[in-house]
This record gives structure tokens, C-alpha cells and sequence, in this order.
């Protein structure tokens, strides 16, 4: 069995040491801190993005308080601003009707006192109709002319009569 | 069967140039050779990979970030956190052993790790310095960690000698589980190889098949104790700090 042969014993302890003890100190010494930077490096930077995303989260978690906050207030504004319009346009539209009501009265009112001046002169005329057609009636029947004092006398005495 | 073919011959030893120190044969062997390889891959991979240092990973950055997350994960788990000071010792002990069975796993290729004298010679460094450590952190309390609390007394005289016998065991458990893994399974290997040759017509394909099946089993088991070399190692330290 060559492993048991202790020919090269020596020589492959020798070469173990000196490739060994080469790769120990180079692993040490370059590689692995290359490595280490790397990972190192890399979990910084993740850290890093980590801790900046966050502090966006907060930011973005500020700005949706503010907007919800204006967007609220707009809201407030906006219902003050209808009451107010509603109430406004009520107050308009009572002076509207209340001055409408006061025309319509005026105009009722005149056109009440020119029924009662045109049936004034409806009248009149019917008793200048009746005085004219009392004289010529009393003139053919009587042959009598009478006065328009008189007249007027008689259809005065008699005017419960046919009224 | 021919010395020529046997499935152990792939573990013979080749002087690509013979060199003596000291009156030591320190030749640069095929052993020597595949070590070589090794630690080349690792480094030549491990900074290559990692040159262009960017955050977002290549495919192959990723690879090397992935191994050492691993090996960091391994530490962290097992020793805590005393363990950092040993990752660059535990990774370049796993990476060697992983990447040393790996390239075994090339055909033609020597398998380093296939060698009982530089599994154990590993071994002993790991057992060597966590022995140190426990002395550094408890001094002669150490000794403490054969003693099993909690026990009748009456049983500690047969306790305390397992506990060292199994205590000084660590380094041969160590060495002979990663070498055997390898021997067995490249000796496997080659007998089916050299039935494939051997058998007559076409059934040959059997076991052509069974190697190519084995060769992906291989490969598991070749990471497997790489892992396992490294996990024992971190519980080593971990016992070193932590006694009992």
C-alpha cells in the first residue's frame, strides 16, 4: 500500500506545510477580507436603503395627514359655503315674495278701486239713462217737460225702489 | 493481476524532480503536484471572482460568497462568536481539503487526501492547536474536561481514561476518516474500471455505468468530508472554549 510507504513522508509534509501555510496566508491576508468588504458593503447598503425607505414611508405617511387634512377642512369650507349660499338665496327669495305680495296687494287694491270708480260711472250713466228715458217717457205720456231738478227729485224719492 | 494494474497503484507516489534538504528527500512529487493545483484553483478562483468587487454578484462571485457565508454560518453555529478568529484557518481547511478531493476526482489526477500522512498531518495541526487554545483559555482547568460531572465517583476511574483515550483519538479519527472515504472510493473506481475493460463484448457498459453512477457519489462524498473535516474542527474549538 503506498500510503504506508514512508519514502515520501518527508517531502509530502514538507509541500503540505509550504502550499498550506501559502494558501492560509493568502486567504487571510487578500482573499477573504475582499470578501468580507463585499458582503460588508452590500449590508450597508442595504441598511442603508432599508433606513431611506423608511424615512420615505414616514415622509409619504406625513404628506397623506396633510392631504386628509385639507381635503377635511375643504370639506368644512365647502358645507359653510353652501349653508351660507342656501341661506342667502332663502333670504332672497322671501324679499322676492314678500315684495311680489306687496305688488300683488297694490295691484288687487287698484284694480278694486277702479271696479268700484267704473261701477261709480256705470251708475251714473244708468241713472243719466234712466233720468233721459224717465223725461222723454213723462213728455210722450204727459206732455210735460220736466226739470232736471225734478227729475232728479223723483228718481231720488223712488230710488230704494228699483235698486 | 499485473503490480501495473492494480486499483492501488493510482496511489503511488512520482518524483517529478528529486530535491534533498538537509538530507531530507523533499522531491516535488505527483502529491506535491496536485497540491499545487489545489491551492491555485483556490486562490486564482477566490480572487478572480471577487476582483471586480461589485455589490450585485456574478454567477462566480456569488460562488465564493455562498462558500464563505458557509463556512461563516458553520463557525457561528457551532463555536459562536469566538469563532471568528479561526475562520480564515477553517476556511482554508475546508477549501483544501474540498477543492484536494475535487481535483482528485480528475482522471489521471492525484488525490492528496487519499494519503494517510497528510490527513493526519492536518489533523494533528487542528488537535495541536485546539489542545493549545483549551490550555490558553483554562489553563490547568482544562484538565477538567475529562471529568464528567454528574456521575458516581465509583465510575470515574474507568470514565477518565475513555475520555482521554477518545480525546487523543481525535487526530487518528479525523485523518482515517477523510483518507479511508478517499482510498475506498477511488480504489472502487478503478476495480470497476478494470471491468470494464476486462469483461468480453458489450457487457463492459455495466459497469462503465456503475462508474459514472459512482463518480456522482463520489463527488457528494468528497464535499461530504470536506464538511465533516470542517464541522469537527469548529466543534474542536468550540470545546476548547466551552469544556463541557
Amino acid at each position: 500500500m503506498p500510503q504506508l510507504n514512508p519514502e515520501f513522508f518527508v517531502s509530502q509534509l514538507f509541500w503540505l506545510a509550504v502550499f498550506f501555510t501559502f494558501l492560509f496566508v493568502f486567504l487571510w491576508r487578500v482573499s477573504l477580507p475582499r470578501i468580507a468588504i463585499v458582503l460588508e458593503k452590500r449590508q450597508n447598503k442595504i441598511d442603508k436603503s432599508l433606513s431611506s425607505a423608511k424615512e420615505l414611508q414616514e415622509q409619504a405617511m406625513e404628506i397623506e395627514k396633510k392631504i386628509n387634512n385639507q381635503i377635511n377642512k375643504a370639506k368644512l369650507e365647502t358645507d359653510e359655503k353652501i349653508k351660507e349660499i342656501i341661506n342667502s338665496l332663502q333670504e332672497d327669495v322671501s324679499s322676492q315674495l314678500s315684495s311680489l305680495d306687496k305688488d300683488l296687494e297694490k295691484k288687487v287694491s287698484d284694480a278694486e278701486k277702479e271696479i268700484l270708480k267704473s261701477k261709480d260711472d256705470q251708475m251714473k250713466n244708468i241713472n243719466n239713462e234712466i233720468a233721459n228715458i224717465t223725461k222723454l217717457t213723462i213728455r210722450k205720456i204727459t206732455d210735460v217737460e220736466l226739470s232736471d231738478n225734478e227729475l232728479n227729485k223723483v228718481i231720488e224719492a223712488h230710488k230704494g225702489s228699483y235698486n | 493481476m499485473a503490480a501495473k494494474d492494480s486499483p492501488l497503484k493510482q496511489f503511488e507516489i512520482d518524483p517529478i524532480s528529486s530535491i534533498e534538504l538537509g538530507g531530507y528527500n523533499i522531491s516535488f512529487t505527483n502529491s506535491s503536484f496536485s497540491m499545487l493545483i489545489t491551492v491555485l484553483v483556490i486562490t486564482l478562483f477566490l480572487t478572480l471572482t471577487v476582483n471586480t468587487r461589485s455589490i450585485i454578484p456574478s454567477r462566480m462571485q456569488l460562488i465564493s460568497e455562498l462558500m464563505y457565508n458557509f463556512i461563516a454560518q458553520l463557525l457561528s453555529d457551532t463555536v459562536g462568536d469566538n469563532g471568528k478568529r479561526y475562520f480564515p484557518f477553517v476556511f482554508s481547511l475546508f477549501m483544501f481539503v474540498l477543492i484536494g478531493n475535487m481535483v482528485g476526482m480528475i482522471p489521471y489526477q492525484f488525490t492528496f487526501t487519499s494519503h494517510i500522512i497528510v490527513t493526519f498531518a492536518l489533523a494533528a495541526v487542528v488537535f495541536i492547536g485546539v489542545t493549545i487554545l483549551g490550555f490558553i483559555n483554562h489553563g490547568i482547568k482544562f484538565f477538567s474536561f475529562f471529568y464528567i460531572p454528574g456521575v458516581p465517583f465509583y465510575m470515574h476511574p474507568l470514565l477518565i481514561p475513555i475520555e482521554v483515550i477518545s480525546y487523543l483519538s481525535r487526530p487518528i479519527s479525523l485523518s482515517v476518516r477523510l483518507f479511508a472515504n478517499m482510498l475506498a472510493g477511488h480504489t472502487l473506481l478503478k476495480v470497476f474500471a478494470g471491468f470494464v475493460v476486462s469483461m468480453p463484448f458489450f457487457t463492459g457498459v455495466f459497469p462503465l455505468a456503475f462508474i459514472v453512477a459512482l463518480t456522482g457519489l463520489e463527488i457528494l462524498i468528497a464535499f461530504l468530508q470536506a464538511y465533516v473535516f470542517a464541522i469537527l474542527t469548529c466543534l474542536y474549538i468550540n470545546d476548547a472554549y466551552h469544556l463541557h
